[in-house]
C-alpha cells in the first residue's frame, strides 16, 4: 500500500512529466494528452483500491513515507491517506480527465505545456491531500497557485493575463495570511505536524500568547477563505474562471479551487483547531452568506462561466455549512458535496467549453435554443443543474439533504432554513440559463451550429452518468457507510 | 567569533542587497539577490534555524535565482541608451553613502553593550542540517523539485513562447 500510493498519487505525474520532456518537442505534443489520460485513469483506479484496501485492513488512515521510511524518526512529517483524502484523490483524477478530453478540442498548439503543467497542478493537489503537516501543506498549495496562475494565462492573450493577474495578487494575499498564521501557530505550539499542533492547542485558553494563538486563527480563516472563493472574499473567482481557456476553467472549477480552499481548510480544521468551537460560528455565518451571495449574484449575470462562478460560491457555501455543524452527519455531508460539486460543476464546465466552441460565445443573451442542435450537451446540462439545485434522486440532492438536516438538528434552525430556501435561487439562476442558452426559438445565427461532437461530448455523458448512478445508488452507499460503523 | 561572522554576514547581505537593488543589468541584479538570500542562509544556519536555513538557502537563493535568470535571459530587456547609462550612474553613485551607513549601523549593534546576539544552544552541525532535510522534511524535498518544475513551465510559457509569436 505504501509504494503504491506513493507512485500512484506522487509518482506518476512526475514520470509522466519527465517522459514528455524528454522525447522530441513533437512527439510529446502528440502524445501529451494520452500520457494525461493515462495518469488520470490510473489515480482514480488508484484511489478505489486504496479505499478498498482501507476497508479490508479495517483503518481509518494509513500513514506512509516518501522515499524511504521515516518510521525510525521521531517528528518526521509523514504523508497519510483516509476516506476523505481517497475521495477528493478520486475526485482529482476524474475532473484532470475531463480537462485533457476538453484541452483535446480547444487547446491548440499547446497540448505539451498544458499537459506539463496539469501534471504539476495534480501533483500540487494530491500533495495538499496527503501531507501532514502545516509547512509541506503550505508548500503544496503554493505549487498549486502557481500552475493554475501559468494556466489561466496558457493562452498568452489580453483577458487570460488579467485573470490570471488578479488570481495571482488574491492568491498572494491569501498566502501570505496562511503563511503568517502558520508562523504564528509554529511560535507557539513548536511543531507544524497536525496531531502534534492539535494537542498543543488543546489548552489554548491558557497558553501565554492565547490572543496571538486567535490572530493566526483568523488569518487562517481569511487566507483559506479567499483561496475558496468564499464571499464576501470571492472578488478574484468569476474573473479567473471567465478568463481561463475552456479546458482550464473546467479544472479550477471542477477541482482547483475546492483543493486550495475548501480541503485545505476542512483537513486543517478537522486536524489542527478541534479544540477551538469558535470556528463552527464563524463558518457558519460565512457559509451562509456564500449561499445566499452566490446564488442571487449567478441570477443576474450574462455570461454562461460566470453564471457557474458565482454557482460554485454557493455551493461551496454548502460544503463550508456541513462543515460548521460540526457534527458527523454534516462532514460526511459536506465531503458527499465536495464530491457532487466536483462532478456537476466538471459537467457544466464541459458544457460551457462545447458551447463556447461550437458558437463562439459564452454571452447567453446571444444563445438560444441550442437543445435541438446539441442535444448531449442540453441534456448533460440539465441533469447537472438539477442535481445541483437538490432534485431527487440525483446526486446533490443527497449531499444537500444530509447537509441541511445536520444544521437544523447540531446548530440552528433558521440556518438550515436559510439553506434551504436558498434552492430556490440555485432553480433560479438555473431555469435562467436553460431558458437562454438551450430552449426558446434557435437564434438565427445560430442555425449552422451542430453539437460538439467527440471528446467534450464524451467528457459530459461520462460526468453524468456520474451523476446519475450516484444519486440512485446513494442509499446503498449511505447503507454501507453505517453498517461501517461511518454514520 | 560566531557573533563576528553572524555580523560579517550580515554587512554582506547588506551589500548584496542593495547590490541587487542599484545595478542596471537584470542579471547581474538577480544574481546579487541570489547572493542577498545565501548570505541570510548562512546567518539563520549559525543562529541555529537550521529549517528555516534549508529553505532559505534551496528556494530563495536556489530556486528564485533560477526562475529570475531564466525569465531574464529569455525577456533580454538590458537598455542601453544614453538616458538609462546616466540613470545608472546616478544610482550607483548613491551606493557607497548606502554601505557606509549599513556598515557603521551593523558595527554600532555588534559593539552596544546592551546587544547580545541570542545563538540556539543546539549546536549547528552538519548532521542536524542532514536530519531536518533528509529525515523531517521529505515531503518538501518533493516540493521543491515540483515547484522548480513549476517555475520552468512558467518561464517557457509566459516569456519563452510570447517572445516567439
Amino acid at each position: 500500500m505504501i509504494t503504491f500510493a506513493t507512485i500512484s498519487f506522487l509518482g506518476l505525474p512526475l514520470l509522466a512529466i519527465l517522459l514528455l520532456n524528454v522525447v522530441s518537442k513533437k512527439t510529446g505534443g502528440a502524445i501529451s494528452i494520452s500520457v494525461g489520460y493515462v495518469v488520470a485513469i490510473i489515480q482514480m483506479i488508484a484511489a478505489v483500491v486504496c479505499m478498498a484496501l482501507l476497508w479490508m485492513h479495517g483503518k481509518d488512515f494509513i500513514e506512509f513515507s516518501l522515499f524511504w521510511d521515516m518510521n525510525a524518526t521521531l517528528g518526521a512529517a509523514k504523508l497519510s491517506v483516509d476516506l476523505f483524502s481517497l475521495v477528493v484523490l478520486f475526485c482529482i483524477g476524474m475532473v484532470s480527465l475531463a480537462s485533457l478530453l476538453t484541452a483535446k478540442k480547444t487547446i491548440g498548439e499547446k497540448t505539451l505545456n498544458y499537459t506539463n503543467l496539469l501534471m504539476v497542478i495534480m501533483l500540487g493537489m494530491n500533495g495538499i491531500a496527503v501531507v501532514t503537516d502545516l509547512f509541506s501543506l503550505y508548500v503544496f498549495l503554493e505549487i498549486t497557485g502557481i500552475a493554475s496562475f501559468v494556466l489561466i494565462a496558457l493562452l498568452n492573450d489580453k483577458r487570460g493575463l488579467e485573470g490570471a493577474f488578479k488570481y495571482l495578487v488574491m492568491s498572494a494575499i491569501a498566502s501570505a495570511l496562511i503563511l503568517g498564521s502558520f508562523a504564528l501557530i509554529f511560535t507557539q505550539t513548536g511543531s507544524l505536524v497536525y496531531g502534534d499542533v492539535a494537542k498543543a492547542l488543546a489548552d489554548w485558553r491558557n497558553a501565554q500568547y492565547a490572543p496571538l494563538l486567535i490572530v493566526g486563527f483568523v488569518m487562517f480563516i481569511a487566507g483559506f477563505s479567499i483561496k475558496a472563493g468564499i464571499a464576501p472574499f470571492h472578488g478574484w473567482l468569476p474573473d479567473a474562471y471567465q478568463s481561463a481557456p475552456a479546458s482550464v476553467s473546467v479544472l479550477l472549477g471542477g477541482i482547483v479551487t475546492k483543493m486550495a480552499g475548501v480541503y485545505a481548510l476542512i483537513r486543517v480544521l478537522n486536524s489542527v483547531f478541534v479544540a477551538m468551537p469558535m470556528i463552527n460560528n464563524t463558518l457558519l455565518i460565512l457559509g451562509l452568506i456564500s449561499i445566499v451571495f452566490g446564488a442571487v449574484a449567478a441570477c443576474g449575470q450574462k455570461d454562461f462561466k460566470r453564471i457557474l462562478a458565482y454557482s460554485s460560491i454557493s455551493q461551496i457555501g454548502y460544503i463550508i455549512l456541513g462543515v460548521a455543524s460540526g457534527s458527523l452527519l454534516g462532514f460526511v455531508g459536506a465531503m458527499l458535496h465536495f464530491f457532487n460539486h466536483a462532478t456537476f460543476k466538471t459537467t457544466l464546465f464541459v458544457n460551457s467549453a462545447a458551447v463556447e466552441m461550437q458558437t463562439g460565445t459564452t454571452d447567453i443573451d446571444q444563445l438560444g435554443g441550442l437543445q435541438a442542435r446539441m442535444p448531449v450537451t442540453a441534456v448533460s446540462s440539465i441533469l447537472a443543474f438539477l442535481s445541483m439545485a437538490g432534485i431527487p434522486p440525483l446526486a446533490g440532492f443527497w449531499s444537500k439533504l444530509l447537509i441541511i438536516i445536520a444544521v437544523w438538528q447540531s446548530v440552528s434552525a433558521v440556518g438550515g432554513g436559510i439553506a434551504l430556501a436558498a434552492s430556490i435561487f440555485t432553480a433560479a439562476y438555473f431555469l435562467i440559463l436553460q431558458r437562454k442558452v438551450f430552449f426558446g426559438p434557435l437564434e438565427d445565427h445560430l442555425t449552422e451550429v451542430t453539437e460538439a461532437k467527440g471528446t467534450i461530448s464524451l467528457a459530459a455523458v461520462l460526468l453524468s452518468i456520474v451523476t446519475v448512478a450516484f444519486g440512485v445508488l446513494f442509499p446503498v452507499i449511505l447503507n454501507f457507510l453505517h453498517l461501517q460503523g461511518i454514520l | 567569533m560566531q557573533q563576528f561572522f553572524i555580523v560579517l554576514c550580515l554587512v554582506l547581505m547588506v551589500v548584496a542587497g542593495g547590490a541587487a537593488v542599484m545595478l542596471r543589468s537584470m542579471l547581474k541584479s538577480t544574481i546579487s539577490l541570489g547572493v542577498a538570500s545565501a548570505l541570510l542562509a548562512a546567518v539563520l544556519f549559525l543562529l541555529g534555524a537550521f529549517w528555516a536555513a534549508i529553505f532559505e538557502l534551496s528556494v530563495c537563493s536556489g530556486l528564485i535565482t533560477v526562475v529570475f535568470v531564466s525569465a531574464v535571459s529569455l525577456t533580454n530587456s538590458d537598455r542601453k541608451d544614453e538616458e538609462h547609462v546616466k540613470e545608472h550612474r546616478a544610482r550607483v553613485a548613491a551606493l557607497p553613502a548606502i554601505l557606509i551607513f549599513a556598515g557603521a549601523s551593523l558595527l554600532f549593534i555588534l559593539f552596544s553593550h546592551d546587544f547580545n546576539i541570542v545563538i540556539s544552544s543546539t549546536p549547528a552541525s552538519f548532521a542536524a542540517f542532514k536530519e531536518a532535510l533528509w529525515s523531517l522534511r521529505q515531503s518538501d524535498i518533493l516540493g521543491q523539485i515540483i515547484a522548480i518544475l513549476a517555475g520552468t513551465f512558467a518561464v517557457i510559457v509566459l516569456f519563452k513562447e510570447r517572445d516567439n509569436i
